[in-house]
């Protein structure tokens, strides 16, 4: 791939320095630092691994609560700032069900209230502001939150690794021996594992099986019903490259199987590798905040955007913010993942047309 | 040919659900706990007691005679300790029927009911959901899909795909967890859980409760389809024979509606085929959350409590269900379309 070069449209005009041919990854890494979409999403990726790892300094310095102290005089608090705004705000929502409709003219007092609570938050320092609430047991949900971000990142990661190694295996295999016994196998486990409710088997495991419910357990198991598409998608593409010529010709000078497997067909596969990989961390995320949220993914008491939401299904009215935070956090993520992946499906692949 | 195609398939599926029962009952095998398990931490228990009990439940028998009986029941096997449980020696009646005669077991939990009653009782629920659901999710879909490949490259589908993607970053559920709160808690349009309001029961009243949670359990085929259908359009439309028909001076209705929907909604029926499994995963989640009681809720609640008969009797109706659509939608797709090559499999 490396040998491969490519001149970009765009080029004319330049100065002889621009006109260098640039190699594969020179021209992705081009294209990618002139879209300025992905490049946001970077920045927002970036930002969501910052506040996650730096989760424990933050949570000391700035914002200094523990994720897992519990405060039972502080159950299901507003957010520290909207004190005198929440019950405001509640009385705006009971007149909008009573029969004379809502009654705007609470607004403004809502507004003054949540900013000068904000302005006091500032200046209060860590420890004395919840800025998110708190939840059920009083702890603070902003810090359960970014710690809520290290189990879920850690299990994207995990996922789209152990789907990725077995989906790529599956796929490289049955697509080199298409149509003998090995692709009939891995088709055949394929089509057993689509055919049956996968998220009840799931349940079952993460329910039965305590160690399922740790996060390596439960990357382990989202990754292990998760390969089936990859390994369709590339069974394909391999499939379509088995015959080209410089396959042929490796095979002629006597390279062995899994050379040819490893060494000239998954490089040629490799961006779309890279960009499944991408989304499939997206997806692995949301389907651990399912089974979290059902109470058989992350158990207590650490805190997975998912197992955040479990706690709040009697009183989400009440405290709203129990939803939304895990919720806005999932978002933020996911919505960095996919346009990143978006943007990578681009670069990789520059004679791709745009549809 | 289209007959052993038929054939083939449903000799297949058949396979598919035998090996269903058999994960069912290796996860049953393998979970930790059982009928003698509690007997190991009792001071006071002999080893005659967990013989006595082991016996009576059938534990001790081989694990394969255990599969049989589980499977196909144990009234018809030959009468000793080997092969039958100690109750169904004792008392005929206390046989096991097996679950191919829909015998579960009973529930622990729902005070020994049939497993299989306390399921039934709960599928209307969830049948009524799905349905709703696909029906929203086609009506909204389809069009959806269509305006997006007519208006292509111009901001009506600009519009639809950012707005999809947008509500593809985040769990299903959680948007209609938003939405209850604020439609269902703020603003009292939709009631915030159930099925219909006990003592009232109304058609009236029990649409006003399934219409969010039907919005809802649409927005994944809302997405879905109107991607597929958008996709096949813009294929078809670039065919020759749309361009003879442009040609001929047809009006653009005739030949988006007549000739084009009509070849690109084809692969739009295979789209449908995982439809059975995605409306029964999905139960789980928007069952819970709008705490609607169907077989999604029913299971999340019988995992909870760890009864067993109930989880593995809702697996293997659920992977019955799931293949038989699977099956049903490839022979209706090869009846209706005449090109379907029947040697391959996928």
């Amino acid at each position: 791939m490396a040998e491969q070069t490519l001149t970009l449209p765009g080029q004319v005009g330049k100065s002889q320095e621009d006109f260098k041919e640039l190699t594969y990854w020179g021209a992705v890494r081009r294209k990618l630092l002139h879209d300025k979409i992905t490049l946001a999403a970077m920045a927002l990726g970036l930002f969501m691994i910052i506040i996650t790892l730096g989760a424990p300094w933050i949570a000391n310095n700035i914002l200094g609560y523990d994720p897992n102290d519990t405060n039972l005089r502080e159950r299901n608090d507003p957010p520290t700032w909207a004190a005198e705004s929440w019950p405001m705000f509640q009385e705006f929502t009971r007149t909008c069900q009573g029969a004379e409709g809502c009654n705007w003219a609470l607004w403004p007092g809502i507004f003054s209230a949540s900013f000068a609570g904000l302005r006091e938050c500032f200046g209060a320092g860590p420890g004395n502001c919840h800025w998110l609430g708190t939840d059920n047991a009083g702890r603070d949900v902003l810090t359960r939150g970014i710690y809520g971000g290290r189990i879920s990142l850690r299990i994207g990661a995990y996922v789209a690794a152990v789907s990725m190694t077995l989906g790529v295996v599956a796929g490289l295999v049955s697509g080199y021996y298409a149509a003998t016994w090995i692709d009939d196998v891995v088709n055949a486990v394929i089509m057993t594992l689509g055919s049956i409710p996968l998220l009840f088997l799931l349940i079952i495991l993460a329910g039965t099986f305590p160690v399922f419910r740790t996060p390596e357990g439960l990357s382990f198991l989202l990754g292990f019903f998760g390969w089936m598409g990859v390994s369709r998608l590339l069974r394909g593409q391999i499939f379509s490259i088995r015959e080209r010529e410089y396959i042929i010709a490796s095979r002629a000078t006597g390279a062995s199987t899994w050379r040819i497997m490893f060494r000239h067909m998954l490089p040629n596969v490799s961006s779309i590798i890279i960009v499944i990989a991408i989304f499939d961390i997206a997806s692995a995320i949301i389907a651990e905040a399912g089974l979290s949220f059902l109470g058989v993914g992350i158990g207590p008491p650490n805190a997975s955007w998912g197992n955040m939401m479990n706690g709040s299904l009697g009183s989400f009215t009440n405290a709203p913010w129990l939803v939304i935070t895990p919720g806005l956090f999932i978002f933020m993520t996911t919505l960095s993942i996919y346009l990143i992946g978006d943007g990578l499906r681009d670069a990789l692949d520059p004679w791709l047309k745009n549809d | 040919m289209l007959a052993r195609y038929i054939i083939r398939r449903s000799v297949q599926s058949f396979f598919l659900i035998w090996l269903s029962t058999l994960i069912g009952f290796t996860i049953y095998q393998a979970a930790p706990g059982g009928p003698v398990q509690f007997l190991e931490d009792d001071p006071k228990a002999t080893s005659a007691d967990v013989e006595r009990l082991a016996t009576l439940y059938g534990v001790n028998r081989p694990i394969v005679i255990q599969y049989i009986a589980w499977l196909a029941g144990e009234d018809w096997l030959p009468q000793s300790e080997t092969w039958r449980s100690g109750r169904c020696l004792a008392d005929p009646d206390r046989c096991g029927k097996g679950i191919i005669r829909l015998d579960f077991g009973k529930s622990f939990y729902f005070k020994g009911q049939p497993a299989i009653d306390v399921i039934i009782e709960r599928m209307p629920a969830t049948f009524i959901l799905g349905a709703a659901s696909l029906f929203l999710s086609i009506v909204g879909g389809l069009p959806l899909g269509i305006y997006a490949a007519i208006k292509r490259g111009r901001l009506p589908d600009h519009v639809i795909r950012v707005s999809t993607v947008l509500v593809n970053t985040v769990p299903h559920w959680w948007l209609g967890l938003l939405l209850l709160i604020f439609l269902g808690g703020y603003l009292g349009l939709v009631p915030l859980s159930g099925m219909y309001t006990i003592g009232d029961g109304s058609l009236l009243d029990r649409l006003h409760h399934l219409i969010l949670p039907a919005t809802v359990g649409a927005i994944g085929g809302w997405i879905g389809f109107s991607r597929i259908l958008r996709f096949e359009m813009l294929e078809v439309l670039n065919l020759d024979y749309i361009r003879t028909a442009r040609a001929k001076g047809l009006s653009e209705k005739a030949v988006v509606y007549g000739h084009a929907l009509r070849n690109a909604i084809m692969p739009f029926v295979t789209g449908l085929s995982g439809i059975f499994l995605l409306a029964l995963s999905g139960s789980v989640l928007f069952e819970t959350v709008f705490s609607w009681p169907g077989m999604g809720r029913l299971f999340i609640t019988a995992v909870n409590a760890r009864d067993f008969p109930v989880m593995m009797a809702l697996f293997v109706i659920g992977s019955f269900l799931g293949v038989l659509g699977l099956l049903m939608v490839d022979i209706l797709y090869s009846l209706v379309d005449p090109r379907v090559k029947y040697d391959v499999a996928n």
